[in-house]
């Protein structure tokens, strides 16, 4: 496998819209880094640089310390796997699978040898005279992975691969690729728009955003400690509470509402006094009993848990996450209390936190 | 059995006997080239006739039906190797009904198939011949492998 180095990539095309801003990411060798973002941030075109799908306007690419910046990209060995599985319809699982050492004039036995051995990583064995068309979609995109682990490649590139399934589907083939990346402990980028596959198959994220690049940190750095209020309302089902507050007199007070803060809290906001902050609140971090009151708009019951939308003073929209199985009425008033909070600099957008943290 | 052999025949369980079904399609053209060759000949007193009614129909019978050998050969299915190695006779036969009697009818003072044409449409049908007969036997000796290869791993 490889280490992979992104250095300074930009991406211009060439009607002069820049996709992507000064990419920087080391990744180590055998690691799973998940690029994520919303549509549009330039998650997939770093990908299809990265891939030699896409020309790199600035920057350097090094694979193994090489610069692979200009190289084309069947010289790169790596194999991407998009979302729509690019499956031969006409050929079999197996030789849609063989079908790139074909190309390459090896030994049919050796393609033999390597098919099997990923049909049987995969369970595809069973499936392996079928056309793609007699498969259900989990199992095309387990061809479409097995295709490109017969390639034996440096670096796996995942597009989006289970965009195309259905919720359950979608679960149990992530938790497939998470076996699969331990099993070869392959160097993976994947790409993805949905943060539950970030947090749950990465080593490492690189959350984006119009080309930026916001944050790149483990799953629970990006979750625990969001750099921005970007990171921290995309990260996170349902998103972090973002409430609009001054702070003044050791309290942050907002339209109808006062939040009282720790000692240490005071102190971290000490140089905001009197100017506004954002506190930031995910809805897990809402425990019911204290002095704020939640007015009921709607009650969501998920099972373990109860999403309960309404709003606290003045129309402040907010939403709380509870452990149990609740049934609040429309305009119920539920006091709660915040036993997490974080803030941010509504000029910057930056979290406010202290010195390395 | 050494490694290679046994991998080369669990190989044949996903792939096809493209090797039968191109000599399937390789007769065909031979055909092809030898109806092309007696059906452009002009000499009409000696070709419009019953004869040559049924030499169409049969190419045509035997074009869809070779097609379809070499369909079913590509899936090492035994029964095509044995329609193959009869149609393989037929064409042999063949060469004594209409470039055998063409090349000995005298009209005029010339036969009505050359020494060149008959040559070359009999080395067409011989030719078709032959590749119907290997592609019959590869496709029984390879099934026949199969077979006993998927006797042993159910074993």
């Amino acid at each position: 496998m490889a280490e992979l180095q992104l250095q300074h990539l930009d991406k211009i095309y060439d009607n002069n819209v820049q996709a992507v801003y000064d990419f920087n990411l080391d990744v180590a060798d055998g690691e799973l880094i998940v690029l994520v973002g919303p549509s549009g941030c330039g998650k997939s075109t770093t990908l299809r640089m990265v891939a030699g799908l896409e020309d790199i306007t600035h920057g350097k690419l090094l694979l193994d310390g090489r610069d692979i910046t200009a190289a084309p990209a069947k010289d790169r060995d790596m194999a991407m796997v998009f979302q729509n599985y690019a499956l031969y319809g006409h050929m079999t699982i197996y030789e849609n699978m063989a079908f790139s050492l074909t190309l390459r004039r090896e030994n049919p036995n050796v393609i033999h040898k390597k098919v099997m051995a990923a049909a049987e990583i995969l369970d595809l064995t069973a499936q392996l005279n079928k056309k793609p068309a007699q498969l259900s979609g989990g199992q095309r995109q387990r061809v479409a992975m097995g295709r490109a682990i017969v390639r034996s490649p440096k670096v796996f590139l995942f597009d989006e691969p289970l965009s195309n399934l259905d919720a359950k589907l979608r679960g149990a083939t992530r938790r497939e690729i998470l076996l699969l990346h331990k099993r070869l402990n392959a160097t993976i980028l994947y790409v993805t728009h949905d943060q539950t596959e970030a947090l749950t198959l990465a080593d490492r994220i690189v959350c984006m955003s119009m080309g930026h690049v916001q944050q790149i940190g483990t799953p629970l750095e990006l979750y625990d400690s969001p750099d921005n209020t970007f990171v921290a309302t995309f990260i996170g089902l349902p998103p972090m509470n973002m409430l609009d507050t001054v702070f003044e007199d050791g309290k942050l007070k907002g339209k109808g509402f006062e939040v009282s803060l720790e000692a240490d809290e005071q102190a971290l906001l000490a140089p905001w006094n009197g100017k506004p902050v954002i506190l930031g609140v995910r809805p897990e971090y809402i425990a019911e009993g204290g002095d704020l009151n939640i007015r009921v708009s709607s009650n969501e019951n998920l099972g373990m848990n109860t999403l309960v939308h309404g709003t606290i003073a003045d129309g402040v929209r907010i939403t709380a996450k509870f452990r149990n199985w609740m049934n609040y009425k429309n305009g119920d008033l539920v006091p709660v209390h915040f036993t997490r909070k974080l803030f941010f600099d509504p000029e910057t957008t930056r979290a406010i936190r202290k010195e390395g943290k | 059995m050494n490694d290679d052999r046994s991998t080369e025949l669990d190989r044949m369980r996903y792939t096809k006997n493209t090797a039968s079904s191109r000599l399937a399609l390789l007769a065909i053209v031979f055909d092809v080239l030898f109806f092309i060759s007696i059906y452009k000949s002009d000499v009409k007193t000696y070709y419009y006739t019953a004869t040559i009614g049924g030499s169409i129909i049969y190419n045509l019978v035997f074009l869809l039906a070779v097609f379809l050998c070499s369909e079913g050969v590509k899936k090492y299915q035994t029964v095509y190797s044995w329609v193959m190695i009869v149609l393989g006779i037929l064409q042999i036969a063949r060469i004594f009904i209409i470039p055998m009697d063409a090349h000995r009818t005298i009209i005029g003072s010339e036969p009505v198939m050359g020494n060149a044409q008959f040559i070359f449409t009999v080395a067409c049908l011989a030719l078709s011949a032959v590749c119907l007969f290997a592609g019959a036997v590869i496709n029984l000796k390879k099934s026949r492998d199969l077979s006993a290869h998927l006797a042993s791993l159910q074993a």
